[in-house]
Formats: structure tokens, sequence, C-alpha cells
């Protein structure tokens, strides 16, 4: 029987400089962890009609996208799709957003909202698709602040990819 | 009461709890066929394409495959060779099979859908041409609520809930679970 859709996946959010100071460029990591026996298609999939996994923040004034980097899936074929690969997400995924502080940023504590949404199955059946509000929180400091990198664990193993 | 007459009472006692017992079995076969003891069915009317009314109580007296599914939903799309079969093979016998996508698009999605998919069907390519409506969450949490897709619920022509299948249908299996309806 399947899961509910929302509890296929557990997320954590981490940010990579702690403060972020005002003109500097940061990333938010959203890690992804499907139940087991689940997987999600890709930000690729391979077929259109299928639903990608996308990551959208909602920024606060002075912080600006710079891009959106998903990971590669993974093309594996399923019970009720044995001729044709799906590209899919399993285990484990990191996504990230690539973000900057602004002249304008408000100083201090800041919020930034960010939507997962993605589309799961196990191998017989299919979760509606469902968009999961996560939640990063970063400090703005001044354009001259010492800011310390942060979860090179994250951070610098997706930098190297 | 006397040790003979209590004796006798007991036997007469055992013989009448074992032939309801054996009344019970020989009946359970029976009970399957007229869906007695099962749920009714949902008091839910959808909506087709064309924004008419389809209620589920308009189709008594047929047999009804209801089937939840979805446009972007790969185990869906594998299964719907084997229900346009359903439909052909019984469709002149009292069956019918009930399409429900929980596309959120709805019509936008699903129109195209069903007038340019093609299926493989015996070797044919086929499209979706049996009735299709639009399913909503109210109409699933009627059915008891809806985990995952493709599900489907057969009901008998009395309109009652017989089986639910979760997942994709075996072909064989569905076949013969509608013809012991029919």
């Amino acid at each position: 029987m399947p899961q509910s859709a929302a509890s296929v996946v557990k997320t954590n959010v981490y940010t990579s400089l702690d403060p972020v100071p005002r003109g500097k460029e940061f990333q938010v990591a959203v890690v992804v962890n499907i139940a087991s026996g689940y997987h999600m298609n890709s930000h690729k999939p391979n077929d259109s009609y299928l639903i990608p996994t996308t990551l959208t923040p909602q920024l606060p004034a002075g912080i600006t996208l710079v891009d959106t980097i998903y990971p590669a899936g993974k093309n594996l074929t399923f019970p009720f799709s044995p001729d044709k690969p799906l590209n899919v997400y399993t285990q484990s995924v990191t996504l990230r957003v690539k973000l900057t502080a602004g002249d304008a940023a408000a100083l201090g504590d800041t919020s930034i909202p960010v939507t997962l949404r993605y589309q799961a199955c196990n191998n017989s059946a299919c979760l509606p698709p469902v968009k999961v509000p996560v939640n990063a929180a970063i400090k703005v400091a001044a354009a001259d602040a010492k800011a310390k990198p942060m979860h090179p664990e994250i951070f610098a193993a997706s930098s190297a990819k | 009461m006397s040790n003979v007459r209590c004796a006798w009472v007991l036997c007469a006692a055992a013989l009448l709890v074992s032939g309801a017992v054996t009344a019970c079995r020989s009946s359970s076969a029976k009970a399957s066929n007229s869906a007695a003891g099962f749920q009714p069915e949902p008091d839910v009317t959808f909506k087709n394409l064309e924004g008419a009314d389809v209620s589920l109580s308009s189709l008594k007296g047929k047999v009804v495959l209801v089937n939840f599914w979805a446009t972007w939903c790969d185990p869906c799309r594998s299964e719907i060779p084997a229900l346009i079969g359903l439909q052909d093979k019984f469709e002149s016998k009292g069956f019918t099979m009930l399409g429900a996508s929980m596309d959120e698009d709805g019509v936008k999605a699903v129109d195209p859908f069903i007038h340019t998919t093609q299926f493989n069907v015996g070797g044919h390519q086929r499209t979706m041409d049996y009735p299709i409506v639009l399913g909503t969450d109210a109409i699933t949490d009627k059915f008891g609520g809806l985990l995952g897709m493709p599900t489907s619920y057969l009901i008998s022509r009395d309109g009652k809930i017989v089986k639910k299948y979760i997942g994709v249908v075996d072909e064989q299996q569905v076949i013969k679970d509608v013809e012991s309806q029919l």
C-alpha cells in the first residue's frame, strides 16, 4: 500500500555561508531523502508528460536567483515500464539554488521559502504530485563581513561535480 | 433434565450449529457473486469531458470498473490496453469501464490525451475509447481515499463494490472477476 505523497520524502535544508555578506553569492541546498521502494521523476524525465522535480525559491527583496542546479537522474526500468527506462531520483539527492544577496538585501535574519515539487511512484502505483515547502534561514551581513563556509560535505562535494 | 435427554439436546444443538456452518460455507461462493455483504458504491457524480453529470447510480444494472488514473502516471498508462480490451470484450454483456482522471489540469490535459495517445491493443493502435470522466478528491474520499494510482473498483450490477485493485491490474484476474459478475 503506497504511503501518502508527502510522507515519501524527507528534506533537510542547508546554506553555504554564515553570515551572507551583501554582494556575495551563496547557495541553499535541499537534501531530499526518498523512502525505500519509491522513486521520483528527475528534473529531466525521459517523457514530456511526466511531472519533473523542481525547486522554486520565493525570493525576498534584495535576494536574486543565479541558477538552480539539479542532479542527474538515473535511467531505471520498472515492472510497469520494462522496455522504456525512466529518468528518476532514488535514495538521496541534493538540489541547490545559487543566490546572491544584493546591496538592497535587508540586514539580519531572513527566511527564504523554497518549494520542492515532485511526483513519486513505487513499482506498481504512483502518488499524486505534491509541493513541499521548505525554509532556508540566512543572516545577511554588511558587504565587508567575514563569511564562514558552512557544510563543506554538501557544498564542496557539489562543487566538485 | 435427565442425562440421556441432555445428551440428545446437546447433539441436536451440535447438528444445528454444524448445519448452519455448512450452509454459511456453501453460500459464501454465492455471496461474492451476489455481492451480499459488500460495501455499497458511493453516491458520487462525476463530470464527463463535456461537463455533463455522470452519476454512478445511473450505471446500476451494469457491471462497472471505475479506474482512477492520470495522464502523467506511467503505471496507469501501462494498463490502459487491458482496460480497452475489457470494454471490447464485455460491453455487449452489460459491462462498462469508467476512467476517472485525477489530472489537476482536467479537460485541458485529458481531452487531447484520449484523442491522440495510441495504445497497442492486440496488435492494433487504439485510443482510450471507453467512457472518461473527471475525478476529484471529494469523489475519491467517498471511495475511502486514494493513496495511489491506478486504483480501480469493480462494482456489481446492483451497485456493490466487490473488489478493489491498487496498482496495475492483472489482466487475466480482472477478466475473471468481471466475468464472475456478468
